[in-house]
């Protein structure tokens, strides 16, 4: 600051000739090695720009005898960046690296230790080993903690040396240092070690956990992280002893370090599966609603990881922040990112007693700029007015309203949810069909639009105009996309069951299904069309009834997650696998492929995942939803390609990712009446192993392609199980 | 948790500085740069990217990673992580990371780093080890092994003499590194005035909706603390009505449980400046119990009246804006309107009205430039903005104007923002009752003020 533009003319790109002249003039006349240090300054500039200074090696190497602990740093700081790829050369440096690892001065002893371990050469490692295990009995605490990492270092590079060498066990005995970052330092490095697939795996006794706890309020923010997180090793085998333990760590909520108000909350839903006294959980699902609130007073970027993880956390723990939607409501001002994910929390959080609020808030969304945020905001009235139905009459109001505004893609949105609205309170609404009708032109988007053809199809008998209507959307026929197209046929079927006796009727449905098996490629819609030709051949009444059968009403009661993932994805509250929502464990989950595989080459490679493991006081709940853990690496979750042949339900899991051939999207689906053939039931089965437990009467064929459409289309309604949800095993769960 | 290193990038996307990226090849940070960049690049604005870029690897020995990224004033701070790795690490270690670097260079900027990026280098080695894990963090113990760049330091280098810790110079008189028992305070702090600060700093952020009515109200509050005391000096800080503070978030070095028993804040303190803790207010912590979640609610210190009249092709505003205020004035009030695509053609009149007329000695300080209000068009980000420096107790101010638009139908956004400050004065009303230390024998001197912001998101 007191010279700026001073050093900036280090970053001037140097040549190693140049270099290595001045470092040989330095060695003379170099009065407190003043010229040293600036070469070498120049040389680490050079570095952190990228600039390849490997062909100094031998040349820096010299200055390593210099009693000057600035130059030492900057020595070894190269030594770092080349020593790995000098094999033949570090040699040279090993006796200053013993020499150094006895020093007085504990900062260099532990420097010496550090970059050692930086280096994986077995000539290197060889000399490590020694002095690392003197260094982790070293009287100096920072010579102790430094040398607690090495450990993970070497075990890195030399598993089995590290094994032989005892090093485990010392850092167990570390983890009774009476230094707090040592013992955290100890805990980092037995963590890291026991993520690896080849670890030695990390578990601990009730002993040890007390001990790490007593040693949370002298740690750093960063340490108290590692120790918290550490709690998730430990399994209870009582429920005092992890009611013990949670009222221990419920104190580190009001930190004011973000990252461990997570990690304390994360420790705090693990050891509640271990719970049996209902009001210690409540009193903590209480705690945990105003640090949460803190979180979102920090910057967009803690906001935003912090309200995914609200979202996981209220799906289980509904108690928590139950009065708080307030909290959540978008400022005009937030970034997008932090929008969505506010929205979907308020919806989440929409109860009868607050609905309204909600509603009004939802409205004034719908007049923002933003595109995207004005469809979610207008989709979210929809599925308002489905989950709670006091406040489905006004939702269905401001529908309308904002219907009036012509708004294109205000409308297009409206329509989408509309319809879902039909199907979950039928003969309500439809008094608002001729409104609808009137705004047929502003629809130019296949999902919209089949929307509206599917109630044009449905409703055919209380719209006197329907076959005009479907007239008009049919010249376009052949160029729509297939969503459109599977709408049309099917509705036009429906119509003419309606009306068998008109000819326009008549004309229509013989016209489509002819393009269907005759013009278009799609094989979809082809043997759907010729499906719908036979049953009629056939029997007219018969394909009436089939067609027409009683849907079953919707909900949204399965929109959220399976518990068992739910307790999973938990177990990682704070991780990547939390922000996507994806466990990165879990294979057998409904999740979507794609992001699935995505996650579990990214974040999993080489490390253990977490999975509540079974004890005397796992309580019943959690016990019900168990997953178990499957400790070796699986090959990435099968992809269900599509294949040929006829098109069932569960075909639709794996969404492909391109837009080429798109087998029926979820709407048709629910639109589609003859799906609901046995068959589907089979070929989900395999993926509900842990649904079924809370589900045990779950017959419906739908229920399981929840996660299947990416996070968008999981908000979409489902058919209603009957009882499903209502069990009283499921009393933890928000409805 | 691995965090695999730092990247400092310029405001044009440029790498300033990085920390080694040991267990990873070249290419990696350079991957993350492109990411950022890229993103930054699609994204309508700089603010609208997500803050965790998913980040696909260029070949198969490289896995996979996510880059968190942050932006702080000219430069951009990345933080590649692998593995199952919580964000949040990365974003609070990157914060800390920044508030070192303010603490050692005054500012952070491009320029700063660029000037000091031998100290910053080093302050990457002390602070993150190679395998991700987060070390040295805290300042007291950093300046032990990484020197600032202070100017007496520069003069003794130049002059030859070296204070530096030379090699075998052994544990110095005072004691060496890491030898204080308290990781937040170094042993044998000395100053020659003991004093000890504190500043409570508030900030309102609410929304109103068209009716007028507080939709929802949060007060944050923080108290700043700066800490000139010799020895190790035990604080004990206890509050009037601490009643008001809710949901607090300490520093490590308050003892929460001392806090959760009798409401009083016992610590030994940092030395230097540092956040003592930070709290929610909560006017109606008095009424606990009450179902009502209006209860919470807090008086807005200001009004907005507006009258946005949409036409074709254009759109006509009358805003108005009160002060709530009895006592205070309002200061560096802003007003944002955000126009709509296209506005152009802003045509605007300013206008104080009545009120605030008791209040003479305010006005006359803008006598000058008659009320020392203006406005300004932003037409990139179609912004309107009003700046008031002073609103004076109860006086009103106003703003007519109109624009033209290029879409037929103006869609101006349906929320005025306004921003404004107020000094010494603290919505919670906060009072400290006594700050007692002991463990020392001098008698520090003590200070406390309060000062107070708020955004207000006002619909209409």
């Amino acid at each position: 600051m007191a010279h700026p533009g001073q050093d900036a003319k280090f970053f001037q790109r140097g040549k190693i000739e140049e270099f290595r002249a001045e470092l040989q003039a330095a060695e003379a006349k170099d009065k407190r090695f003043v010229k040293r240090k600036t070469v070498l300054k120049k040389i680490v500039a050079n570095i952190t720009m990228g600039t390849d200074m490997s062909p100094l090696f031998p040349d820096v190497v010299q200055c390593l005898g210099t009693p000057l602990l600035e130059i030492k740093k900057m020595v070894y700081l190269f030594l770092v960046s080349y020593g790995r790829s000098k094999p033949d050369q570090i040699h040279l440096v090993i006796p200053n690296f013993l020499q150094d690892c006895n020093d007085r001065n504990p900062l260099i002893r532990a420097l010496a230790i550090r970059t050692m371990s930086y280096i994986p050469i077995p000539v290197v490692t060889d000399s490590l080993s020694d002095n690392l295990r003197h260094a982790l009995k070293d009287r100096d605490p920072y010579v102790r903690k430094t040398a607690a990492i090495c450990v993970a270092k070497l075990y890195a590079a030399d598993p089995r040396r590290a094994e032989k060498g005892g090093f485990v066990e010392m850092l167990r005995d570390l983890m009774l240092d009476s230094n707090a970052t040592v013992v955290a330092n100890a805990v980092a490095a037995l963590s890291e070690i026991g993520d690896r697939q080849d670890g030695v795996t990390f578990k601990l006794n009730l002993t040890i956990a007390n001990k790490l706890l007593a040693a949370i309020p002298e740690s750093s923010e960063w340490g108290q992280i590692y120790l918290l997180d550490s709690l998730l090793r430990y399994v209870p085998e009582r429920h005092a002893d992890a009611e013990l333990m949670a009222e221990r760590i419920i104190v580190q909520l009001q930190h004011g370090n973000s990252a461990v108000i997570l990690t304390t909350i994360k420790a705090l839903l693990y050891l509640m599966n271990y719970m049996e006294n209902r009001e210690l959980i409540d009193y903590i699902c209480k705690k945990m609603g105003p640090p949460l609130v803190t979180l979102l007073s920090s910057g967009p970027e803690v906001q935003y990881v912090a309200l995914r993880n609200i979202l996981l956390i209220i799906q289980r723990r509904p108690s928590v922040l139950k009065n708080d939607v307030r909290v959540f409501f978008c400022k005009y001002n937030d970034p997008i990112y932090v929008k969505l994910a506010k929205l979907e929390i308020m919806y989440r959080l929409a109860r009868a007693e607050n609905a309204k609020e909600v509603l009004a808030e939802l409205q004034e969304y719908a007049s923002e700029v933003d595109l995207d945020f004005v469809r979610k905001a207008v989709r979210s009235i929809g599925r308002l007015a489905i989950k709670v139905e006091a406040a489905a009459d006004d939702c269905i109001q401001a529908l309308l309203d904002l219907i009036e505004t012509k708004v294109t893609y205000v409308v297009q949105e409206a329509v989408i949810v509309i319809k879902d609205i039909f199907r979950r309170y039928p003969g309500r609404y439809e008094g608002i069909i001729p409104t609808l009708c009137e705004n047929l032109d502003a629809l130019d988007e296949p999902e919209p639009k089949a929307a509206m053809i599917w109630i044009l199809g449905q409703f055919a008998n209380i719209i006197d105009n329907a076959d005009e209507l479907l007239d008009d959307l049919c010249y376009t026929f052949l160029e729509e996309s297939t969503e459109v197209q599977l709408a049309l046929l099917t509705a036009s079927v429906k119509l003419f069951i309606y009306k068998s006796q008109a000819d326009r009727a008549k004309e229509l449905v013989h016209k489509i299904l002819k393009w269907a098996t005759e013009e278009v490629d799609n094989p979809d819609l082809r043997d759907r069309g010729f499906m719908y030709w036979r049953m009629l051949a056939v029997n007219p009444t018969v394909a009436g009834e089939i067609v027409l059968a009683e849907k079953p009403a919707i909900t949204t009661d399965s929109d959220r997650m399976d518990r068992g993932a739910l307790d999973q994805l938990l177990l990682h509250t704070g991780t990547l696998g939390s922000i996507y929502h994806k466990n990165p464990e879990a294979s057998s989950h409904k999740a979507n492929p794609e992001l699935l595989l995505m996650i579990n080459q990214t974040f999993i490679r080489n490390a253990a995942g977490k999975a509540l493991k079974d004890s005397p006081a796992l309580n019943p709940q959690s016990r019900a939803v168990l997953v178990p853990l499957m400790r070796t690496q699986l090959p990435p979750t099968a992809v269900n390609v599509p294949g040929p042949g006829p098109v069932e339900p569960a075909s639709e899991k794996p969404p492909s990712p391109t837009n080429a051939p798109v087998p029926p999207s979820k709407s048709d689906l629910s639109n589609e009446d003859q799906i609901s053939s046995p068959s589907s039931l089979q070929e989900t089965a395999p993926s509900t192993d842990d649904k079924a437990l809370t589900d045990p009467n779950d017959n419906d064929p739908y229920s399981n392609l929840g996660g299947a459409f990416g996070n968008y289309l999981v908000d979409a309604p489902r058919p209603m199980t009957g009882t499903q949800g209502r069990h009283g095993e499921d009393e933890d769960l928000l409805f | 948790m691995g965090l695999d290193g730092i990247i400092v990038l310029d405001n044009i996307g440029r790498p300033i500085i990085q920390s080694g990226f040991r267990s990873s090849t070249t290419a990696y940070p350079l991957l993350h740069i492109d990411a950022v960049n890229n993103a930054i690049q699609k994204a309508a604005s700089p603010k609208e990217v997500d803050p965790v870029l998913y980040v696909t690897p260029y070949n198969t020995v490289d896995k996979p990673s996510a880059c968190c990224h942050v932006e702080s004033g000219d430069i951009r701070m990345l933080c590649p992580v692998s593995g199952d790795v919580d964000p949040l690490v990365a974003f609070a270690f990157m914060q800390t990371f920044i508030e070192i670097l303010r603490e050692y260079f005054g500012t952070v900027s491009a320029a700063t780093l660029r000037d000091n990026f031998d100290v910053v280098y080093q302050l990457f080695e002390e602070t993150l080890d190679a395998g991700g894990h987060p070390l040295t963090t805290s300042s007291n113990a950093l300046r032990d092994i990484v020197l600032p760049p202070s100017l007496l330091n520069k003069l003794l280098n130049v002059a030859g003499a070296n204070l530096n810790p030379t090699i075998n110079s052994g544990v110095g008189p005072s004691a060496g590194p890491f030898s204080s028992p308290i990781p937040w305070r170094k042993a044998g702090i000395r100053h020659a005035n003991n004093e000890v600060y504190f500043d409570i700093c508030e900030e309102l952020k609410a929304v109103v909706n068209k009716h007028g009515t507080t939709i929802a109200s949060f007060v944050r509050g923080k108290v700043e603390a700066n800490s000139k005391l010799s020895g190790t000096p035990d604080c004990l800080l206890t509050f009037n009505n601490s009643q008001v503070l809710s949901d607090c978030a300490f520093h490590p070095c308050v003892r929460l449980q001392r806090w959760s028993r009798d409401k009083a804040l016992s610590f030994v303190p940092p030395d230097g400046r540092f956040t003592l803790f930070d709290y929610r207010y909560s006017p109606g912590a008095a009424l606990q119990n009450s179902n009502n979640p209006t209860r919470d609610n807090i008086a807005i210190p200001l009004a907005i009246k507006t009258n946005i009249v949409l036409e074709e092709n254009g759109v006509s505003f009358d805003v108005t804006l009160l002060s709530r205020l009895s006592t205070h004035a309002l200061e560096t009030v802003e007003v944002e309107l955000c126009l709509g695509e296209g506005a152009s053609g802003i045509k605007c009149a300013l206008a104080r009205g009545l009120g605030g007329g008791g209040f003479v000695n305010a006005s006359a300080r803008n006598a000058e430039g008659s009320t020392g209000a203006s406005w300004s068009y932003d037409s990139k980000s179609s912004i309107l903005k009003w700046r008031i420096p002073v609103v004076p107790p109860s006086s009103s101010w106003s703003l007519k104007g109109s624009c033209t638009t290029s879409a037929r139908a103006p869609r101006p956004s349906h929320a005025i923002i306004v921003r404004f400050e107020i000094s010494s004065h603290t919505f919670s009303a906060l009072k400290v009752d006594q700050l007692k230390v002991t463990q020392e024998q001098y008698k520090p001197y003590k200070g406390v003020r309060g000062r107070s912001s708020g955004v207000v998101e006002w619909r209409w």
